[in-house]
């Protein structure tokens, strides 16, 4: 039977172990402006990326970007899963297709979308303007605002499904028992269908801060050269700076990151789930 | 139907080779083809129309056009220099960009006696390892119905009066913080003047934009007053719509020459020969000194005088040319994005 896991696993490999590895190599090397890359084993890269404030605050910058993104998507995505989850008439799957529908655009294309709506021009301030009801139109692009609203927009369907698939494995008989012994609909979701949803809510939640912690299109169109976020912090270093050990270094920085919240988030809410 | 093994390995084999197709190298011989790295847009299409089409195509080289940014196309050649087999035949880049992957030696010393127009080559344009394609001088962009006092050098825009009104293209955060050291009394050897002028002018509440595209937009809705560009690009945007001027700053006017230069690497060399020599071809020339407003490398390319007046220097403008100190910049650049990026724009 193990053999079954033979193929996958040989190309996970080849094709993500061992450029992790080259790329390990490569974060311990020495940068030098004339010769690029030199060979090196130390730690300067890391230690110059954790005592930088710039790079302490990209990284900050990322970690909020991504947990406000994962709570309002958790916030705005469940009522929906719900209704998903306890739809039943015949229109469910164009309702899933629908919900799915922000993934069938690429990421530049959807923030094209957002830069025409967002922008000093835009769609939003030209109305507002020719409303007469502001004189200067409204910084709504180029910041954090326009990065959350444009991350949200793609993650949201990962969590959508995700919360779904769990919240339909509730049996709806559940909640008519807690109603029958006198839960007020809000009782009996707080106490019945949101702790019975926790696996959901964890997986759904891993998904999206994974995501959201490498954004790097969405962050790069509509943050604008003032914000910066870890991904295309470490593309900057790659290819505008040449600086591959730093860019290689950021990279593992921002991969620990995210391991190590990752793992403790799921492990705090497994321990909900078993009490 | 059922699928049998066989046919599904047919099949496999059949997939296979519709992939491997479009791979040079991996299935096919590389001969009659020669593979260019450079922008797409308008740059790519003018080589399209210029030169690929009218002068190496019908030569019977496949011309094949590897479109990308500069940043991706000098990671990709510094990637490749240890590889014997690399994706170009002719890259493409600007003479700073170009310098340091020729330093890095991935590039071929060319033979000039290869290239039937190296003697039209302009000489102070020369170089061993490319050839130049067009050049163009940095000036300072301004909006004539704004900036009503015709400004002379690129230190007008700390003039308190266009507070907020300065703006620059992140994507030439170099030539940004050449512009500031040299009006802070830099030069193209020091850039360090920089600095203090550029914190000046963050306190005047300059804007940085994300793309030259975006800092179009804001100079079209008058957003932006001033800038310092490429005067070909200004050209460009004069002729899209954009209300600017532009002025030689009497600081000097900086150069940057787009080159083409043939990697190590390349599989086919002697096409690289053929393309470049259509490169400096006269005619190719001035199609994009009409298109884009770069001027043509080599002697023997006549403008028509309307658009030589949009373009060119003239004498008493081209004797303040400045060329980059590609050395300085080589070992500097990386302090000075990283002042751009972690003091300027934070």
């Amino acid at each position: 039977m193990a053999a079954l896991i033979l193929p996958a696993g040989l190309l996970v490999v080849l094709l993500m172990v061992a450029p992790m590895l080259f790329l390990a190599r490569i974060s311990l090397n020495h940068f030098s402006p004339t010769e690029l890359m030199v060979e090196a084993m130390s730690a300067e890269n890391y230690l110059r990326a954790v005592q930088d404030p710039y790079y302490r605050a990209v990284l900050l910058t990322t970690l909020a970007v991504a947990l406000g993104c994962t709570l309002l998507c958790l916030v705005l995505g469940f009522p929906t899963a719900y209704w998903l989850a306890r739809m039943q008439s015949r229109w469910k799957s164009l309702a899933t297709i629908l919900i799915l529908f922000p993934l069938l655009v690429g990421n530049v294309v959807r923030s094209a979308g957002w830069i025409a709506l967002l922008g000093n021009d835009g769609a939003i301030n030209a109305a507002l303007q020719g409303l007469h009801l502001i004189s200067a139109p409204l910084p709504l692009l180029y910041n954090a605002f326009a990065v959350v609203v444009g991350i949200v927009a793609v993650v949201l369907p990962y969590m959508i499904l995700t919360l779904s698939a769990v919240i339909e494995g509730i049996p709806r008989q559940t909640e008519e028992a807690a109603a029958n012994l006198g839960a007020r609909p809000l009782t009996a979701f707080r106490r019945v269908v949101l702790p019975l949803a926790l696996p959901g809510v964890a997986a759904g939640s891993v998904l999206v801060f994974i995501l959201c912690m490498n954004a790097y299109a969405t962050p790069v169109l509509l943050g604008g050269p003032q914000f910066k976020m870890m991904a295309p912090a470490v593309y900057d270093q790659f290819v505008r700076g040449n600086n591959w050990p730093f860019g290689a270094a950021l990279a593992f920085i921002l991969l620990a990151a995210t391991m190590v919240l990752t793992v403790v988030g799921s492990a705090l809410i497994g321990r909900r789930y078993r009490r | 139907m059922t699928i049998t093994r066989r046919q599904a390995l047919s099949g496999g084999a059949a997939a296979l080779a519709t992939l491997t197709a479009g791979l040079p190298g991996v299935a096919r011989a590389a001969d009659g083809r020669v593979v260019v790295g450079t922008w797409g847009g308008d740059y790519g299409n003018l080589l399209r129309q210029n030169i690929d089409e009218p002068i190496v195509q019908p030569k019977g080289i496949e011309v094949l056009q590897d479109v990308a940014n500069a940043d991706p196309r000098k990671t990709k050649l510094l990637a490749e220099r240890q590889t014997r087999r690399g994706t170009f035949d002719v890259a493409c880049l600007s003479d700073t960009d170009m310098y340091l992957i020729q330093q890095q030696n991935a590039l071929q010393t060319l033979d000039m006696g290869k290239l039937s127009r190296a003697e039209q080559i302009i000489p102070a344009l020369k170089k061993p390892y490319a050839i130049p394609h067009i050049y163009s001088a940095l000036v300072l962009l301004y909006n004539p119905d704004k900036v009503t006092t015709k400004p002379t050098a690129f230190a007008d825009m700390w003039d308190p009066k266009y507070k907020g009104r300065v703006g620059f293209s992140d994507i030439l955060y170099n030539t940004n913080t050449l512009a500031a050291a040299l009006a802070g009394g830099g030069s193209v050897h020091d850039y360090k003047p920089a600095e203090k002028m550029l914190m000046e002018l963050r306190k005047l509440d300059a804007k940085v934009y994300p793309s030259n595209e975006a800092l179009a937009a804001a100079l079209k809705s008058e957003e932006v007053w001033l800038t310092p560009m490429w005067l070909a690009r200004g050209f460009m945007w004069k002729q899209g719509g954009i209300p600017v001027r532009h002025v030689v700053p009497k600081e000097g006017a900086y150069s940057i020459v787009f080159e083409a230069a043939i990697p190590k690497n390349a599989r086919n060399t002697e096409n690289a020969y053929t393309y470049l020599d259509a490169m400096l071809d006269a005619k190719a020339q001035t199609g994009f000194a009409r298109q884009m407003g770069y001027l043509p490398t080599v002697k023997d390319a006549k403008l028509d005088p309307d658009l030589a007046q949009e373009i060119s220097l003239t004498e008493e403008e081209e004797s303040r040319l400045v060329t980059p100190d590609y050395e300085y910049l080589q070992k500097n650049l990386n302090g000075i994005l990283d002042f751009w990026n972690k003091q300027f724009k934070a």
